[in-house]
């Protein structure tokens, strides 16, 4: 009776069908997994089985043998000079190709659509394409490794660029269009003023990548500490390669906070 | 007579220009530098010309790889061999990416100040930078190389425990960006802390994370074709086997395969990604509409 009295609670509402796209979605995204992990061999298996194998290297790792860093040294100056060479050069051109990759410096668009293009394709390459490719040019060496991380760069530079003129004030803009300003003066006075606090952040986070990149590098033969880490663990002395891994670690978290502290007083 | 001689004045005098010292000792410190880094890289800038002369030389080459018959022998083998290659390096970076996702799901809850204690917290992000400062190269040459051996699944997973630290960060920054709201109902409805973090955290940051997981992939597949030349597989390995014996019309054909799937892939990425951030829109009405007539 008193059941009765109460009013009975609310039908809960019923929870929504997941929908087919998610259904689709998950499936795929399943298939995909499994069929890569075939391809690939994938297995966990040596994790258990050779572990012992492992552990003697990490061991060997575990005692980095730190009198070898005074060889080193000369390797990181080649390394953080190529990429000060490399980003200078490669941030200036890259800037030019932004201005003809947006619309707003960019007024024909054939070539806009060009440049885009041809930026994509810049940009689907990685790195270690072009070092092979002007390692057969110019032979081994820190000349191969500079004219690779210039062309990488020059793609990164422009489609971050680019993406920084698109986002600009249109006043100035109207402004100088109202003062008959052709296509030169226009991006000179009316775009570059507000773009170079971040073109300036994205020429010093290019800098950092060229440091992180230069393992890369020297492994296919442009020079820097890459070539150093190669010869060493070529020769099995891990201590070594164990060293220059620890010094690489201090010296990127050393650019990265003076590049953050510089970005800062940009931005 | 002060009066006079400004009323006399028509024209409002221009403003001074600001000093551009500053600019100028940053421009003369940057030439200064990049100077002396051309000097110290030690490059060899006297086999700069060799550039243009070989470069137009090869690419000739190459191109003449490329536009050659691809059912013809050897260019049909050159074919397989780089499509081959480079879905074991798309097969590679897809499980890296599987595996970088899965691992920094907990890492990324972890680090999140607002989910977990501060010492946690701090400790996740010391290990999460530590991961992101060495490039994954480094991991497969340590810690794979020696367990694994050198092929594709020593890439795979050094392209996963790379990935750990990006995707780690960057879910542990959206999970901080989230609307308190929900947490707080939900906490005052009285649900327990898995249903908190699986309902209100997880559900607001779940776009965001998927679409990082795609952007890590893309970025895997360049990283993977890196891997190739210390032999984990891939297109990577085959690149650099063509060029040690520079088989020039081969590798246009590589390179060709590579820019081609690489812009594929990057094109449909990114529309999935815009679809996960933007929400369904005009698709979603559409497959609803179905759905009804159906």
């Amino acid at each position: 009776m008193t059941v009765a009295a109460t009013p009975a609670a609310p039908a809960r509402p019923r929870k929504p069908r997941p929908s087919r796209v998610l259904i689709l979605g998950l499936a795929a995204v399943a298939a995909i997994t499994v069929w890569a992990g075939w391809e690939i061999d994938f297995t966990l298996g040596p994790l258990f089985e050779n572990f012992s194998n492992g552990w003697v290297v990490v061991e060997q790792f575990l005692h980095p043998n730190w009198s070898y860093l005074g060889n080193a040294w000369t390797a990181w100056l080649e390394t953080i000079s190529i990429a000060i060479v490399a980003s200078f050069f490669g941030v200036a051109v890259g800037l030019v190709f932004a201005y003809m990759a947006s619309r707003v410096t960019n007024r024909s668009t054939p070539l806009y659509r060009a440049t885009k293009w041809f930026l994509a394709v810049l940009r689907s390459l990685p790195d270690v394409a072009y070092v092979l490719i002007f390692v057969a040019l110019v032979g081994v060496g820190s000349l191969a490794g500079i004219l690779a991380l210039f062309i990488f760069n020059i793609g990164i530079a422009a489609k971050l660029t680019a993406e920084t003129i698109d986002a600009v004030d249109q006043g100035p803009l109207e402004a100088a269009d109202a003062s008959g300003a052709g296509t030169f003066a226009r991006a000179r006075w009316a775009v570059q003023p507000q773009i170079l606090p971040n073109f300036l952040s994205y020429a010093l986070y290019i800098f950092e990548l060229n440091i992180r990149s230069s393992v890369v590098i020297g492994y296919a033969g442009g020079g820097g500490i890459g070539q150093l880490i190669q010869v060493q663990f070529a020769r099995f002395n891990f201590e070594n390669v164990s060293a220059i891994v620890i010094s690489m670690f201090v010296v990127v978290l050393l650019i990265d906070q003076l590049s953050q502290h510089l970005r800062r007083r940009l931005v | 007579m002060s009066a006079a001689s400004t009323a006399s004045e028509t024209r409002t005098v221009r403003p001074e220009e600001p000093g551009k010292a500053r600019a100028t000792i940053g421009a003369i410190v940057l030439v200064a530098l990049v100077l002396a880094g051309g000097y110290l890289s030690n490059a060899d800038w006297g086999k700069l010309p060799d550039m243009f002369t070989e470069g137009g030389k090869y690419f000739v080459l190459m191109l003449k790889g490329v536009v050659q018959n691809p059912f013809s022998e050897p260019y049909s083998e050159y074919w397989t061999t780089a499509l081959g290659g480079m879905l074991e390096s798309i097969s590679m970076a897809w499980i890296g990416t599987m595996i970088g996702a899965v691992l920094s799901i907990p890492m990324g809850f972890l680090a999140a100040r607002n989910v977990s204690h501060p010492v946690v917290v701090q400790v996740t992000r010391v290990i999460l930078n530590a991961i992101r400062t060495l490039p994954e190269l480094v991991f497969a040459i340590i810690l794979l190389l020696p367990i694994f051996g050198f092929g594709p699944n020593a890439g795979a997973l050094a392209l996963g425990v790379g990935a750990v630290g990006t995707l780690g960060k960057l879910t542990a920054e959206a999970l901080e960006g989230i609307d308190p709201g929900p947490v707080e109902a939900a906490r005052a409805a009285g649900a327990p802390g898995s249903a908190i973090l699986r309902w209100t955290y997880w559900s607001q940051v779940l776009p965001e994370v998927l679409a990082f997981w795609l952007y890590r992939f893309e970025i895997n597949i360049r990283a993977s074709a890196i891997l190739g030349i210390i032999g984990a597989g891939g297109i990577g390995s085959v690149l650099s086997q063509a060029f040690r014996y520079r088989e020039w019309d081969f590798i246009g054909i590589l390179l060709c395969v590579i820019i081609v799937v690489t812009v594929l892939v990057d094109a449909v990425s990114g529309a999935v990604r815009h679809r996960i951030i933007a929400g369904s829109g005009v698709s979603e009405a559409k497959v609803e509409q179905d759905g009804a007539t159906l």
